[in-house]
């Protein structure tokens, strides 16, 4: 059914509202819609023009004096005083009575009729952040109004359980019908503003009589733990699809040897007992890249591409992104090259590529920016790349470095349209790193699949600190890539194994037959990277809930070879090609299951599965076994190891805020 | 305890630096005169301080801006004051960094967005500034203005359909929606 289109909602497409489902609703509609399409070039216009028409001049700012007073009782306030909170609300509450009054009689409030209701609501308003429901809005009939008070509570009370339902009433509302009621969660209304998330599913076990092989593609990305860490740290539990648990375990570095052959990485794989389902095995395969050093470090020919639209406005984001360029400008040297590329209503090159001796130069453009306009980032994308190509250093660091909250809502739009271009670009040889900005209109989504197609990592921005680690401490791995499309093939042996499941990956699953085929795409790893990986193994003899098929009826399962006899665990395979390679090179290695305990097991070993665990408690898997937040709590505070920058600390108060919200 | 006091700091000075300069900018159109409007985004940021995160962590913008509306409104009776900051004041300086031919055109296009806007009813008006000026989302709009999802979403389209009226009638659109 096509859904019908209004201005109402079109409005909604245009001011970024819509979530996934909604947004590509409408963008099918454009397709046929004449009238739409220039319904939304036309609210695009008018959009830009308000949003220049009320830029300011001047950016007004507080005295000196003012900001320190503020900063001062800042750092006086007593950290926790609950008498206050009602007080406080009473107070503002009272606030809000006293200031409608006076405003009842002011065009810019309206008519008076609206304030003696707000004033009533209004007190309701405070106890809760949380939107108030259609149901008990300000139309409510005065007659009905101590009901409709006991609506607002109980609403937002729901909302903050079980968000996302405003949403679907707000859709009916839009539409007029109540069709839209069947599209389940991920409608058109996101729980969180307009946070996109694509629907993860856990990866199940699976019978190793039938599926002997798991193939997939290794992933360096880190944006879902500090987005998690966002999430936790505002006090509220991440949407289940924005936690990612390989980018949550590969947000830690482990201590692993580095290569001593000719290959950029080592390979390490340990086994010992699961921690959640102590029946079964746990196997962590860990890879270290290459470290280089800062004066090894070959020569970088730098593009940022950076959004500079109006949702890019808030200090949050542009300024936060300033800053955090700034820092890796202070990285770099002579041998280096840096150009800036902007892209909102129109794109234009800010800075042509300039070696970094100029530094000054750099700072200057970076700090000269400012949001304003719609986002184009298409063509942003274009002109970053052909920038990019045309100073290419062969040899050297070739990357683009998009700057984003990912929300591209002009030119180039379709989710497929981007993924093409990026994935045409990354031919050139350029490399793609996806920075993450801001919050409320993230669209983790498409930068996540934005990084994967265009060689590239991702990384979330939530910091300066999280801007200090990822492109400062860990520069190398961010921008120096010392291997390309590199695949795990794992082939388990029948003797040993029933059953197995990874953990994570889901979105880099690779069909076996990939493994071997150099033209298909994987992920990258960079200097001094390390990327972990987790399979929970159920042993050979021992079974497990496994949805079975029927026996074939015209063929016999295949036998076992010779080596199944071999009492290995399985075979680990790895592909990968260099930087600048086309063919890739195989590693392969045998393991064995020597029985280690949990208690025997590496610090690192402990830690990674505590974060694995951490995850699948936070997306509610149906895998998590006798894991809990405080179990989980407990096996981390025991892995901490040296644990120098204190990361790993942080981890366990994530985990305890978890444990609070959740109430378990 | 000492952790917590300085995250609360951080906090603090996260949403200072985030939120200053639009408060103010907001406040100012309560107050008409930018040292009232320091002033209340002042009190608003004090207040702030005392706050119990907890509860407004997650509607943060929705709580400052509302908190700050409610001061300015209290301001604006004590001193007494009428009249709002023009803006079509503001946008009378020439923007540098546009090229010097479109300038004229676009201020001309500025000026009709800024008159089709006063011409709308208040809580348009409200609305519009809040998500064009102010780049708060649906959600939060909602909340600074006590209204639910659904009115704000009316509110804007019906705003958005009135100014594109009126731009429509000053300006061929036409060659625009082509692109």
């Amino acid at each position: 059914m096509k859904p019908e289109m209004n201005d109402e909602k079109l409005t909604a497409y245009v001011l970024g509202e819509l979530e996934e489902e909604g947004r590509r609703a409408v963008e099918e509609a454009l397709e046929t819609d004449e009238i739409a399409r220039r319904t939304v070039a036309e609210l695009r216009t008018t959009v830009k023009l308000a949003e220049e028409a009320l830029a300011p001049a001047e950016p007004p700012a507080l005295t000196d004096a003012q900001r320190e007073e503020i900063e001062r009782r800042a750092q006086a306030a007593p950290a926790r005083k609950p008498a206050w909170v009602w007080w406080g609300a009473a107070a503002a509450a009272l606030l809000v009575i006293v200031a409608i009054g006076a405003a009842g009689g002011i065009a810019v409030l309206g008519k008076a009729k609206q304030a003696e209701h707000r004033s009533f609501d209004s007190d309701q308003k405070f106890f809760s952040p949380i939107f108030l429901d259609e149901t008990a809005s300000m139309e409510t009939d005065v007659a009905t109004r101590p009901e409709g008070a006991n609506v607002v509570l109980g609403g937002a009370r729901k909302a903050s359980l079980a968000r996302g339902r405003h949403s679907v009433d707000l859709l009916k509302q839009i539409d007029g019908r109540p069709g839209w009621t069947d599209v389940p969660d991920k409608s058109d209304w996101a729980g969180h503003d307009t946070e996109a998330y694509d629907h993860i599913v856990d990866n199940p076990f699976l019978a190793v009589a039938q599926n002997p092989l798991s193939t997939f593609s290794i992933d360096v990305d880190t944006a879902s733990y500090s987005n998690v860490r966002r999430f936790l740290s505002q006090e509220s539990m991440p949407p289940k699809d924005s936690v990612r648990i390989e980018e949550m375990v590969n947000y830690f570095s482990y201590d692993y040897a580095p290569p001593k052959g000719p290959d950029p990485f080592s390979v390490h794989v340990e086994v010992a007992q699961s921690p959640w389902s102590p029946g079964h095995r746990l196997a962590r395969i860990g890879l270290k890249g290459r470290e280089v050093e800062a004066s090894a470090r070959p020569p970088s020919n730098l593009v940022f591409l950076l959004d500079v639209s109006g949702s890019m406005t808030p200090p949050s984001k542009l300024g936060l992104l300033k800053k955090a360029l700034k820092m890796l400008v202070g990285q770099l040297d002579e041998r280096d090259r840096i150009a800036i590329a902007v892209y909102a209503g129109a794109s234009g090159l800010v800075l042509p590529s300039t070696s970094c001796d100029d530094r000054e130069a750099i700072l200057d453009a970076l700090s000269r920016l400012e949001a304003g306009g719609s986002t184009n980032g298409g063509e942003g994308i274009e002109l970053a790349y052909e920038t990019a190509t045309k100073n290419f250093i062969t040899g050297g660091v070739n990357r683009v470095i998009l700057a984003t909250d990912g929300d591209f809502n002009v030119g180039t739009t379709s989710q497929g349209d981007l993924q093409r271009l990026i994935e045409k670009k990354a031919e050139t040889g350029v490399f793609l790193t996806v920075l993450g900005f801001g919050m409320g209109n993230l669209k983790d989504a498409t930068l996540e699949k934005l990084a994967d197609k265009g060689n590239g990592n991702y990384a979330y921005i939530d910091s300066l600190a999280e801007a200090r680690k990822v492109l400062v401490e860990e520069m190398g791995g961010t921008l120096v890539t010392i291997a390309k499309d590199v695949k795990i093939q794992v082939e388990f042996n029948p003797e040993r194994v029933h059953a197995f499941r990874l953990i994570g990956y889901e979105n880099r699953l690779l069909a076996a037959e990939d493994f071997n085929d150099d033209t298909k795409d994987a992920g990258e790893i960079g200097a001094g990277h390390t990327v972990t990986a987790l399979y929970e193994i159920v042993p050979a003899g021992q079974d497990v809930d496994l949805p079975g098929v029927d026996p074939l009826k015209y063929q016999k399962p295949m036998g076992k070879t010779g080596a199944a006899a071999s009492g290995e665990l399985f075979t680990l395979k790895l592909r990968y090609k260099m930087p600048d390679g086309d063919t890739s090179k195989l590693i392969e290695r045998p393991v064995t299951d020597i029985g280690e305990s949990w208690a025997e097991a590496s610090n690192d070993f402990r830690f990674a599965a505590a974060v694995a665990g951490f995850g699948m408690l936070l997306r509610d898997s149906s895998f998590k076994g006798t894991a809990t937040y405080a179990s989980i709590l407990a096996l981390a505070e025991k892995a901490l190891g040296e644990d120098p920058r204190g990361y790993r600390k942080e981890l366990l108060g994530l985990v305890s805020s978890a444990k609070k919200l959740s109430g378990k | 305890m000492g952790e917590e006091t300085q995250s609360r700091a951080e906090w603090v000075s996260g949403a200072l630096e985030r939120y200053e300069q639009p408060l103010i900018r907001y406040a100012c159109r309560y107050t008409g005169d930018m040292e009232l409007a320091r002033d209340v985004v002042q009190d608003t940021f004090l207040k702030l301080c005392k706050a119990d995160r907890a509860k407004i962590e997650r509607g943060l913008a929705g709580w400052l801006y509302t908190v700050c509306r409610n001061r300015a409104l209290d301001v604006r009776k004590k001193e007494g004051r009428m009249g709002l900051i023009k803006d079509a004041q503001a946008v009378a300086d020439p923007d540098e960094s546009a090229r010097p031919s479109s300038v004229a055109a676009r201020r001309q296009e500025h000026a009709m967005v800024l008159e089709a806007l006063e011409s709308l009813p208040g809580d348009q008006q409200e609305a519009f500034r809040l998500k064009f000026q102010d780049h708060l989302t649906y959600r939060e709009i909602g909340q600074v203005m006590g209204k639910s999802l659904g009115t704000v979403s009316r509110l804007l389209t019906k705003a958005l359909e009135s100014i594109r009226g009126q731009l429509r009638v000053g300006m061929d659109l036409a060659q625009e929606t082509q692109s």
